[in-house]
């Protein structure tokens, strides 16, 4: 990480990786659902 | 198409350009031409990648595709917020500390010359025979279904965009996406509403997700595994849309500059990833509802009368052909079932119901043979013409001419995007790279030229590839899948293997690229069963093992580098 990233602090929440957790979580949450519509619709 | 059809689109279209024309004033010079002096805001960001990405074929196609093939087109996505991530955590911060133009600019401070300039050329090679394809998909969609001529629509699809991007740059092309992306979700979301408030009373979004459901088409995550095993050929499952997709995407959002130019615009590092990650965020659901759209749609003809063939110009070359009498039995045939179909839709007979569909699978199979048949020389595919053939003929007035909209500046957004990045990698690439010093008001002007000069070759391509077979959106895509694994491979080395130099990198992306091209050729004939999607992870695995293999062998390993 260069010193320009450093100071650029993540908005909302204190570091980036929640953002990128967040992110994933979201993709996996999703990816649940859509198995429960295909289980429900199938 | 009604007057009020024709005055909802001509005002939209000029509008858009007046809009693009009054927001594009920009410095002349290359910061302000090509990164709108990188003051752009995350939502705009956004609205830049999204608009991007999202070509018209995405909103005549995606529904099509759910229509009869369901909703598992949407697992080629899953990679993509993984992308995001990784794009976030490497490529960006690396492209705004150089203060780079192009993508590939990158590739020189940490490779050599050579590298940078074949992987530039690999994206103007790819990206304007690809854009072409992208005006000439929805320009052949268009003029086959409303009887426009062809070349005029291939006009009107790539060339009125040519104006406001030409003028303004990249602040026009941001200006305009975030427009043009309200007015298709306006547009889109309307449709939907009109599939549903036309099916019968008691039949709701449920209902029909039950009746699309029983019929296969909400089939969301599918494995791609089947009694044999792994099928290495299926398309979209979530295996190849996870892994395949992360690189396909990766690839698209971290290599191609008409993605990496969105970016590039943005105000700080902070503005770039968040329009980023909002992506990785929306990406997923947006495809899921215009995919739902073709289920509902599906639903919809459940209720209603379904054409044997949608796309109805090549029901009239087949009505000219040696076919003709075939065709009209055939067609009373599928009449008398669809009457007796659309009076029977009850539980109680769904037996009943899944033999007639067998029946109308078999007649719609047979007007496909005979559109392949040589003599006759027909397009066999009807996926993209399915949503479009529903919005003519059960939307009102003026709607029809909103979502004829939509579909224009949906091709609009992706292609200004593409004019301006091909022009910036034209001109800093290659003629500024290669020539005398200039000075900023020649750079600007130049940078038009170049700009005008790709819009008119994408029309040009768009003329001669509007021919193309098979399914046009992933004609697109496989086109991508050629190159866009080898780019990235060079990518992740000059991020991940820092001992790796220039000559080792170049020597792998050639041979890589070249068995890359082989294979999809294998894959054609059906020697190798691999689908497009995969092309990409070997592309880019490809290029880091073997770029790792021969500096290993024939080069020292103390290179050049510049901090990633």
């Amino acid at each position: 990480m260069d010193t320009q990233d450093q100071e650029e602090q993540a908005p909302l929440f204190r570091k980036w990786s929640t953002w990128y957790a967040l992110v994933i979580g979201f993709l996996l949450l999703m990816i649940l659902f859509f198995y429960f519509l295909t289980k429900h619709f199938a | 198409m009604s007057l009020a059809d024709w005055i909802v689109l001509i005002l939209t279209l000029l509008g858009m350009i007046a809009y693009g024309l009054y927001k594009g004033q920009t410095s002349r010079d290359l910061d302000g031409y090509f990164l709108a002096n990188r003051a752009v805001p995350w939502y705009m960001v956004l609205l830049g990648i999204m608009g991007t990405q999202a070509s018209a074929v995405t909103f005549l196609s995606a529904p099509g595709q759910a229509y009869t093939d369901g909703m598992r087109f949407v697992q080629y996505y899953f990679g993509l917020p993984l992308a995001m991530v990784v794009l976030c955590i490497t490529f960006v911060p690396a492209f705004h500390r150089l203060k780079v133009y192009t993508a590939y600019e990158f590739l020189e401070q940490r490779f050599d010359l050579k590298t940078r300039t074949l992987t530039s050329f690999l994206f103007l090679l790819q990206r304007g025979l690809s854009t072409g394809i992208s005006i000439s998909a929805p320009a052949l969609i268009l003029s086959s279904i409303l009887g426009w001529d062809i070349l005029w629509t291939n006009i009107f699809m790539g060339g009125l965009v040519i104006i406001y991007t030409v003028t303004g740059g990249a602040k026009a092309v941001a200006y305009t996406q975030q427009l043009q992306l309200i007015i298709i979700f306006g547009g889109m979301f309307i449709a939907g509403y009109m599939v549903i408030h036309r099916l019968p009373e008691g039949v709701g979004l449920s209902e029909a997700l039950h009746i699309g459901g029983k019929a296969g088409k909400v089939n969301i995550i599918t494995n791609g595994v089947s009694a044999k095993g792994f099928d290495w050929n299926d398309r979209y499952n979530l295996f190849s849309g996870v892994i395949g997709g992360f690189f396909l995407a990766l690839s698209y959002f971290g290599t191609d500059q008409s993605q990496v130019g969105r970016y590039l615009t943005a105000r700080s590092i902070t503005e770039s990833r968040l329009g980023l990650l909002m992506n990785g965020l929306v990406k997923v659901p947006m495809q899921f509802l215009i995919l739902l759209l073709g289920v509902l749609v599906f639903a919809f003809y459940q209720f209603n009368k379904e054409p044997v063939f949608f796309n109805q110009s090549q029901v009239e070359v087949l009505s000219k052909s040696k076919y003709k009498d075939s065709l009209v039995m055939l067609e009373r045939s599928y009449n008398e079932i669809e009457a007796r179909r659309i009076n029977v839709i009850t539980p109680s007979t769904e037996h009943q119901l899944q033999q007639m569909a067998t029946t109308k699978a078999g007649y719609k199979a047979t007007i496909k043979r005979w559109l392949r048949d040589k003599e006759v020389g027909g397009d066999d595919n009807d996926t993209n013409y399915i949503f479009l053939r529903f919005v003519l003929d059960y939307l009102p007035k003026g709607l029809i001419g909103l979502l004829i909209a939509v579909i224009f500046l949906a091709a609009w957004g992706s292609i200004a995007a593409t004019l301006n990045s091909l022009a910036s990698c034209t001109i800093v690439d290659f003629h500024k790279r290669f020539s005398r010093p200039l000075t900023d008001e020649k750079e600007f002007r130049l940078s038009r030229l170049y700009t005008f000069f790709w819009g008119v070759f994408c029309v040009v391509a768009a003329q001669l590839a509007y021919n193309l077979g098979n399914s046009l959106i992933e004609a697109v895509n496989v086109l991508g899948s050629l190159f866009y694994g080898v780019i990235l491979g060079v990518f992740l080395v000059a991020f991940y293997r820092k001992k790796v130099g220039g000559t080792a990198v170049f020597i792998s992306a050639l041979i890589v690229e070249a068995g890359v091209i082989i294979l999809n050729i294998l894959s054609r004939k059906g020697i190798v069963p691999l689908s497009f999607l995969w092309f990409n992870l070997v592309g880019a695995v490809g290029v880091v093992l073997l770029a790792e293999l021969i500096q290993r062998l024939f080069y020292s390993s103390k290179v050049n580098t510049v901090r990633p």
